[in-house]
This record gives structure tokens, C-alpha cells and sequence, in this order.
């Protein structure tokens, strides 16, 4: 051992030194950054204001912490029987300040997105009124049509990265769509 | 100077290191004098002349590993000539000794450089795949980790070189960041308490070590080629090393590159992969006592996730569910890789020194530094799917001071001091709330273990106490995010205790029995938000308390009329506060539609299974070995089956082994089926998808050896899947979406040099 202790200060020293490493830094992590969530949506308004004039019909669906357990704000209308309505959707990120347009970004990348409207009353038909560079339906803008009285729900479905060439999607048909589901809502709607 | 005398004779016998029996036709080749020879029945043969000098010997024999000498001969020589059977059933105590140095009661399975280069196509947890007992939870081709009878991730410990893998190994889509091709061996231990290993685990523990280097004085090295066809995939793997007086040196580098696998009728879109890796060994014999190693390895990957398994939310699982081919099939195979996938950068530097103060006390001292990258990256909006999702950097300083001797001829103790600090943190700039938050952990562990060992009966007995001290940060999902901070402290405990007796009939029986302890892992208490893939909410539980685990194992092991040798290895585990994912009865509404909650919760489990390895050798040159692997796992509290554990399985071949044809030795053909049994045990609720139907895979492999010149090369050629059958297996991630992998070749080639 006497020699082991003579010859090898380096080792020693070099064992000392790393002992010494891993002690001596037993202090907290730094507060952790909070990352600015640019790409969450939390707010979209669906705005049907009628052709033949009269005050427009405002649908809110507002849920500000994202994937919590905190339940989302839902803001329902009432339609008018047998009316053309003219629909404009807008998505905000409301975590931010001020609020950031997430419309922009889809209208950006509107040949990625496509949304998709579905209801459960009779004769309730939504048509898509605007297009990408490629001629296909985006769906931030649409003509929803009412015909007789009724209540039952209209989901709303945005995907991202659908496959905009399958069967039916062109014409608002989500089954072959595919894609990343961004948003999926439903309002509770009357018609009278 | 005196005239070369050119009429030497070189006799010698060929044995197994193990057993000391004769190994017939195994090839001996004297390379500078282009000799070689074949031994007889009884492991003879004869260089009948040859001239003085020195000559690199070669000795081969098929189901052994290639052995490389260098020998001077300067008179008629006698030698005497030993090889290391490859076997998975080996006298199991000399295969503990040679595996891992400690020699253990516990069961141990190798697989050495031989077979690692016979399966040089696949991942690490891959090749481990076929040994009784292990199987693999895979995330599509390219991401797979080990399971070890049941037990994966933070409940087994991963050692590599020594140090234990410091990564995000909690992460069932994770990866082990190591390269096999850089590995000498890879150990599985399927143990009650690996006591001398720090880190959490509950038993068994993979080791994979860098292969020795051979003191040989002149420039060596080894070449190995693969190709695959199933991707188009393309593997090189080069190891150079030279061994000075006093000094030896290694490089080994690996490049692997894939493009788009292919199930059984599609291909599987964005699962290509690149991998390049490399290892610098070095070692410093300072004099006959004292020895310093310095070892630097480095991983770096690419690895693509299928496209068509990256969703919103659960009405997109169903309709993924419903589809015969997954969205985003391409008709096309392609190299490219584009979100989702993963990036992974691991790299370890070792130091360590061994002094042996005298034939009977051994001193080991450790230092090591680790450092893990991992990034996500995920299809997102605005260009942002070049922005990673998730970005975690890990560090870690590892120091260790071990003792190892003899208190009697037969009494050998060894204990050892371990000292870990990790520091874990989210890179910024990511724009999404990290999934397992920033930490500091330091632990402080230490180990006594004795054994006694006589040519009977061994026994071993050891303890080992660990205290963990943990600093997290995380960030609440509150509207208004808020820095909360825990403090947690944790003493994990082990106590292992177990015996070996041999017959003597050759029957050799071991118990062991184990107390293991682990602390909740960060995602078990910590993780909060949405898991791709499967559509789900996870939810840590900061409340969480360390799992007990007691397990009991009994291997019996032996030959009948030296024709059959047989293994048996049972286990049962009951695990105290078992952690797992725990579907709620709840779904969350969201603006991104609805969701199932799973929480981190704790119940009684208890985990039992049998694991059969046997071979029957019919004649010298025909065998065929079958390996079946039994699990169950209960949740005892609720008496319902546990989730995510492996299916049974049952692996069957026969070997045909011809020792020569022209130019060629060691050719060997090999037929074999593997069947994987319906996971039975589970409850049609607690899935989105009842598991998948059992699978059967049909493989051959032929393979050869020559010399070639003086360089030795080794030719085979695989086909996996033979039948290209469609199927998908339950431990595989990807199921929901899509099959598994179809008919593949592969090609490869090792060459000495």
C-alpha cells in the first residue's frame, strides 16, 4: 500500500477531484424557461351573418388552457329558418398578449389545412367559399343554408395535412381526409 | 547468421475452454506460411513443416468465436489450443466468470462478437430478441427497447462499459443510445438484485462491454458489411487496433444508413434511419500492477417515425384503427426522413484505473461523464416542424470506487462506493410546455457482496443501499404558468442472496432470491401532457412512493447422454406499488376535440414466468436448439391481467453444418421458425385495440468461412420473413396503425484482417 500511496499522487488527486465535482454542485436547477406556446389555438369563432342583412349570429368556442382540465367556454346560437348565411371562421392564441391570429397562419398554409363541417339537423348545409393555389376548399370562408325549424349540433373539424385528393374531401367529406386533428368542436344550434 | 531450419512440425489439440472437450474440425491456419489444418475426432491436428518464424494463427470452428493468436515457433512445437463455445447453454458458472468477471448464482445469457456480427443489421435491443426471456416494445423499425422478463426501461438497468446508460431511458418510444457493433459482448443477467450496478432497477440488468484488446504487436482490425433489403439498407462497421509494449489502442467506427422499410404489402412511409458511430479504447499498462483505460464512445442517430402514426386526437385513432393502410402510405420507397422523427446524440468519456496490490486485493476506480441530446421533432404548423418538440439535454457524472479480494481461497468480497449527479434540462425555443420537466439529481450508493465457491456449491450473498436526492422544476398547466419546485429524497434498497449446486451427474441447480427497491421515475411523477401516438393525456403523480419488488428465481440446467443440454429458468416477481399508466374514466373536451386520461397510479403486481433454452445435438455436424418463453402478469389488488407485457413465445432451429467444400469451411445452414402466441392475458377494456393474432416468421441462413490470403473472411446471407407474412405484434407501438415488417434479406460480410 506504501508504494501505491507514494507513486500515484496523480491518481489520488485525480480521484479527489472528481469526488469533489459531483458534491460540491448539489444546488437547484435554474428556473426553467417558460416556452411562449405560439401554436396553440385556443379560441375559435364561427360568424354567420346573414345574406339578406340582419345582425350576425356569433358561435365561440373558448378553452385557454389547452390540453388541461380546466372546461371550455361554448357560446351557442340561434338561426333563422330557411336563411343564407355567409360563415367566416377566426382562430386566435389567446395565451399570448395581445391575442396572435392563427387565422393568418392557416390562410398562409391553406394548401395544409382544410376544414370540415358536419350537423345533425335536416337540411342544414354548409358550402365552402374559398380555395387554395390549387384550386381546392379551405373552409375559412363558407355559405351555410338553412331550410325548417330544428335544434341538434354543427361540428366543426379543422385537419392538418389532409389528403385533399381523396374521395369526397373536395366536397366537405372527412371520411378519407386523414390528417392531424387541430380542432374539433361542437355547438348546440336552434333553428326556428 | 544462422540458416532458417524449414522442417519444423507444429502438433496440437483443439479444446473447448469450458468443458475441455475435443472440438473436431476446427480449422487452424498458419497465415504467413499458408498453412492450415483440420483436427481430428479428438481435436488433433498436424502442421506437418514449416519454417521458423513468427506466424498469426488462426482457429475456427462453427459455434465458436474466430480465435486470433500470434506465435513464434522455434522448434517442433506442441500446442495446445482453446475455444469459447457460443452456445446460449454453457456449465453456467464458467459462463458468469467469463461474462462479467463476478461470477454469480444468478442466470446469465451472452451474446458474443460472433453472433453480434451475424445480426450486424439489426439494433441492440433487436439482436437480443431471440433469447429466451427477452423480447423487445418497439416503436416501428428503427426504435426498440429490451424487455427482460417483463421488466424494461427504468426497471432495468443498462450498463454500458461499466457505466450505467444515463439517458431518457424512461421513454417507451426510447431507444438504448449504444451502438452494438462498437461491443465485445452483451450480457443479459436475469437476476433477482443486480447489487453491483447504480441506478434504478428491479432485478436484471443488460451489460454490454467493448471487446478486449488482443495483445497482439501488429496492425489489426475487422471489416463488417451489411446489406438489407428490406430498406435498402446499407451498414459498415470498422475496428482497428495495435497493441504496444505498454500501451494498446482501438478505433471502431460505425455508418449505417436505411431508407423506407416495408410490411408485408406497404411500404411503412418515413421510416428510414441513419446511424454513425464511433469508439476510441485506450489502455496504459504502467507496470505489472497498476492499469489506466481511457474510453471515449460516441452515438449519433436519425430515426424516423412511421407517418401515418402521428395523430390529433381519439376520433383520428379510430379512423386510423379502421384502416387497412395507414394515411400517408407512399407508393414509393425513399431515403428521406421528415417529421416525425428523432434525433439522438450520446456520448460517454470513461476513465478508469485498476491497481492489484497483491494476486489477492483489487482496486478499481471510475470516473465517467455522459452526455445526452435528445430531440423530437413533429409534424406542426408554420414551419415549425423544423423546431424540435421536445429538446432534452442531459449530463451526467458518474464516479465509483470498487474492492474486490479473497478472504480465503474460496471466500472472495467485493464492495464498491458510487457517486452519480445528473443534471436533465429543456433546451428553450422549443414553443411547447416540456413533457418531463428540468432536474438535478444526485445519488450516492454502496454495495458489499461475498461469495464462496467450491467445485460443488457456490454462494453469494450481498446488499446494496442507495440515497437519492432530487431538485425538479416543473412548469403548472394553469392558464397563468407557474415555477413550482419538489424536493425529493429517496433510499432504494437491495438484498440478494443465492446458491449453485452442481451434480454429480452434471446437473447444475441455482436459487436466488431478492429484495429490489425503485424510486418513482421524473415522467412517473412529473410528465404532463399529450402523448402522440396513442392519443392520450398522460398525467404524472407527484405523490407516487418507491416500488418493492421480491423476486424468487430457480435455474436448473444439464445434459442428457451429452446429446441434449436443457435449461430451465423460473422466476415469480411480486412488486409492491407497481407504477403504470392507468386509464381513467374520464374524457377530456378540448378545443382539439376529446381525449382519454391516463394517470400514473400504483397497485399490487406480481409477475411469474418460465423461460426453456435446450439443445439436441443429433451428429457432430446437425443440431437443433428450441427456446420458449412463458409471462404472466397480474394486477393483484384488482385481479386483472397488467398491461404491455410480452406475448408468449417459442423459437425453434436446426443447423446442418458442413466443415468443408473446396475453398470454404465452417458452412452452416439454418432453418427457423418463430412463433409468438396471441397476448391472451388482458381485458377487451383495457386497450383501444384487442391485441393482434399470434405470428409465425419463418427465416434460413447460410454461412461460410475462407482465407483469403492472410485475412480471414465470413460470408452469410439471411432471410427473415421468409414467407413475407403479414402481421403485427403487441409489444410494437405501431400496431394500432400498421403491420410489421415484411420479407427481408440481408447480406454480410466480416473479414479479419
Amino acid at each position: 500500500m506504501k508504494n501505491f500511496f507514494q507513486v500515484k499522487p496523480l491518481v489520488l488527486s485525480s480521484i479527489f477531484i472528481s469526488l469533489i465535482t459531483i458534491v460540491s454542485c448539489s444546488d437547484d436547477p435554474e428556473d426553467p424557461i417558460v416556452e411562449n406556446e405560439e401554436e396553440v389555438i385556443t379560441t375559435l369563432t364561427y360568424t354567420l351573418t346573414p345574406s339578406e342583412g340582419g345582425s350576425a349570429v356569433v358561435l365561440t368556442y373558448q378553452d385557454l388552457d389547452g390540453d388541461g382540465a380546466g372546461e371550455p367556454t361554448i357560446t351557442n346560437g340561434t338561426l333563422s329558418a330557411a336563411t343564407v348565411y355567409s360563415g367566416v371562421l377566426t382562430l386566435l392564441n389567446e395565451t399570448e398578449d395581445p391575442a396572435e391570429s392563427i387565422t393568418e397562419e392557416i390562410d398562409e398554409e391553406d394548401d395544409e389545412h382544410q376544414f370540415f363541417f358536419s350537423s345533425t339537423i335536416t337540411d342544414l348545409e354548409v358550402v365552402y367559399a374559398d380555395t387554395d393555389g390549387d384550386g381546392n376548399p379551405v373552409g375559412l370562408a363558407t355559405t351555410l343554408t338553412t331550410s325548417a325549424a330544428g335544434s341538434g349540433t354543427l361540428t366543426i373539424t379543422l385537419r392538418h395535412e389532409p389528403e385533399k385528393s381523396a374521395t369526397g374531401v373536395a366536397s366537405g367529406d372527412i371520411t378519407s381526409a386523414g390528417g392531424e386533428t387541430d380542432i374539433s368542436v361542437t355547438f348546440t344550434i336552434t333553428v326556428e | 547468421m544462422i540458416a532458417q531450419r524449414c522442417d519444423l512440425k507444429v502438433l496440437g489439440r483443439v479444446q473447448d475452454s469450458h468443458s475441455l472437450d475435443p472440438i473436431a474440425f476446427a480449422n487452424v491456419y498458419f497465415k504467413e506460411a499458408h498453412q492450415g489444418a483440420v483436427s481430428d475426432a479428438n481435436g488433433f491436428f498436424e502442421i506437418p513443416v514449416l519454417c521458423q518464424g513468427s506466424y498469426h494463427v488462426s482457429v475456427s470452428h462453427i459455434g465458436c468465436q474466430t480465435r486470433e493468436l500470434y506465435m513464434t515457433v522455434k522448434h517442433d512445437t506442441t500446442i495446445l489450443l482453446e475455444l469459447e463455445h457460443h452456445s446460449q447453454i454453457m456449465d453456467e458458472l464458467a459462463v458468469a466468470a467469463s461474462a462479467i468477471e463476478e461470477a454469480t448464482t444468478q442466470e446469465i445469457m451472452v451474446m458474443d462478437a460472433y453472433e453480434i456480427s451475424q445480426n450486424a443489421d439489426k439494433n441492440m435491443a433487436n439482436m437480443l430478441d431471440d433469447l429466451a426471456g427477452v423480447s423487445t416494445i418497439k416503436n416501428g423499425t428503427n426504435i426498440a427497447k429490451p424487455v427482460v422478463n417483463g421488466l424494461y426501461g427504468d426497471r432495468l438497468i443498462l450498463l454500458n462499459n461499466g457505466v450505467t446508460q444515463s439517458g431518457q431511458q424512461w421513454g417507451a418510444d426510447h431507444s438504448p443510445e449504444i451502438d452494438p457493433l462498437a461491443a465485445g459482448k452483451i450480457t443479459v443477467i436475469k437476476g433477482v438484485s443486480a447489487l453491483a450496478y447504480q441506478g434504478s432497477n428491479l432485478g436484471s440488468a443488460i451489460l454490454v462491454s467493448p471487446p478486449k484488446i488482443d495483445s497482439e504487436p501488429h496492425f489489426h482490425g475487422k471489416v463488417r458489411y451489411f446489406f438489407q433489403s428490406n430498406g435498402l439498407g446499407n451498414g459498415l462497421n470498422i475496428r482497428v487496433q495495435k497493441h504496444h509494449q505498454k500501451f494498446a489502442w482501438s478505433l471502431v467506427g460505425t455508418a449505417k444508413k436505411k431508407g423506407d422499410s416495408r410490411g408485408a404489402s406497404y411500404y411503412l412511409t418515413n421510416t428510414g434511419a441513419v446511424e454513425g458511430d464511433f469508439a476510441l479504447q485506450t489502455e496504459y499498462n504502467h507496470n505489472a500492477s497498476l492499469k489506466s483505460e481511457l474510453f471515449f464512445s460516441s452515438f449519433n442517430a436519425h430515426l424516423g417515425v412511421l407517418r401515418g402514426a402521428h395523430i390529433g386526437n381519439l376520433t383520428d385513432l379510430e379512423e386510423a384503427l379502421a384502416r387497412s393502410e395507414p394515411f400517408y402510405t407512399k407508393d414509393q420507397f425513399s431515403y428521406q426522413i421528415k417529421s416525425p422523427y428523432q434525433k439522438i446524440n450520446h456520448h460517454l468519456l470513461k476513465w478508469n484505473t485498476a491497481y492489484l496490490l497483491n494476486e489477492d486485493h483489487k482496486f478499481d476506480f471510475t470516473y465517467a461523464v455522459q452526455w445526452d441530446l435528445r430531440k423530437e421533432f413533429d409534424v406542426r404548423r408554420s414551419g415549425r416542424s423544423v423546431k424540435p418538440a421536445m429538446s432534452l439535454n442531459q449530463t451526467s457524472y458518474f464516479t465509483e470506487i470498487k474492492y474486490k479480494g479473497y478472504l480465503s481461497s474460496d471466500w472472495e468480497v467485493s464492495s464498491g462506493v458510487q457517486l452519480n449527479r445528473k443534471d436533465n434540462y429543456n433546451e428553450p425555443g422549443t414553443g411547447i410546455l416540456p413533457l418531463i420537466p428540468d432536474y438535478i439529481s444526485f445519488e450516492t450508493g454502496l454495495f458489499v457482496m461475498a461469495s464462496k465457491k467450491s467445485e460443488q456449491f457456490s454462494f453469494e450473498l450481498g446488499g446494496r443501499y442507495d440515497y437519492l436526492d432530487q431538485r425538479v422544476a416543473t412548469i403548472s398547466r394553469d392558464v397563468v404558468k407557474e415555477i413550482k419546485r419538489y424536493y425529493n429524497y429517496a433510499s432504494n434498497m437491495g438484498l440478494a442472496g443465492g446458491g449453485n449446486y452442481l451434480f454429480s451427474n452434471g446437473m447444475n441447480v441455482s436459487y436466488n432470491l431478492g429484495l429490489a427497491s425503485r424510486n418513482p421515475g421524473i415522467n412517473e411523477r412529473y410528465s404532463n401532457g399529450l402523448h402522440q401516438g396513442v392519443s392520450g393525456i398522460e398525467e404524472g403523480n407527484p405523490d407516487l412512493v418507491s416500488e418493492q419488488s421480491l423476486k424468487n428465481t430457480l435455474a436448473l440446467g444439464g445434459k442428457i447422454n451429452a446429446k441434449i443440454l436443457y435449461e430451465i429458468l423460473y422466476y415469480d416477481q411480486a412488486i409492491e406499488n407497481y407504477i403504470f399508466l392507468n386509464p381513467q374514466n374520464e374524457f377530456r373536451t378540448t378545443i382539439r376535440g376529446t381525449f382519454p386520461v391516463f394517470k400514473y397510479s400504483q397497485t399490487r403486481a406480481r409477475i411469474l414466468g418460465w423461460d426453456l433454452t435446450s439443445t439436441f445435438l443429433f451428429s457432430d455436424t446437425f443440431q437443433s436448439s428450441l427456446r420458449f418463453s412463458y409471462l404472466k402478469g397480474t394486477d393483484t389488488e384488482n385481479n386483472i391481467p397488467l398491461i404491455y407485457l410480452p406475448s408468449n413465445n417459442l423459437f425453434l432451429n436446426v443447423k446442418y453444418q458442413i466443415p468443408r467444400v473446396g475453398q470454404w469451411d465452417q458452412m452452416a445452414f439454418e432453418l427457423y421458425n418463430k412463433y409468438v402466441f396471441e397476448q391472451k392475458n388482458i381485458l377487451s377494456d383495457q386497450d383501444f385495440r384487442s391485441p393482434p393474432e399470434g405470428y409465425n416468421l419463418i427465416g434460413v441462413k447460410i454461412s461460410g468461412e475462407r482465407q483469403l490470403g492472410g485475412n480471414r473472411l465470413n460470408i452469410f446471407l439471411r432471410i427473415d420473413n421468409l414467407f413475407n407474412v403479414s402481421y403485427r405484434d403487441y409489444l410494437n407501438r405501431l400496431r394500432y396503425f400498421a403491420d410489421d415488417l415484411g420479407i427481408n434479406v440481408t447480406m454480410g460480410l466480416n473479414l479479419n484482417f
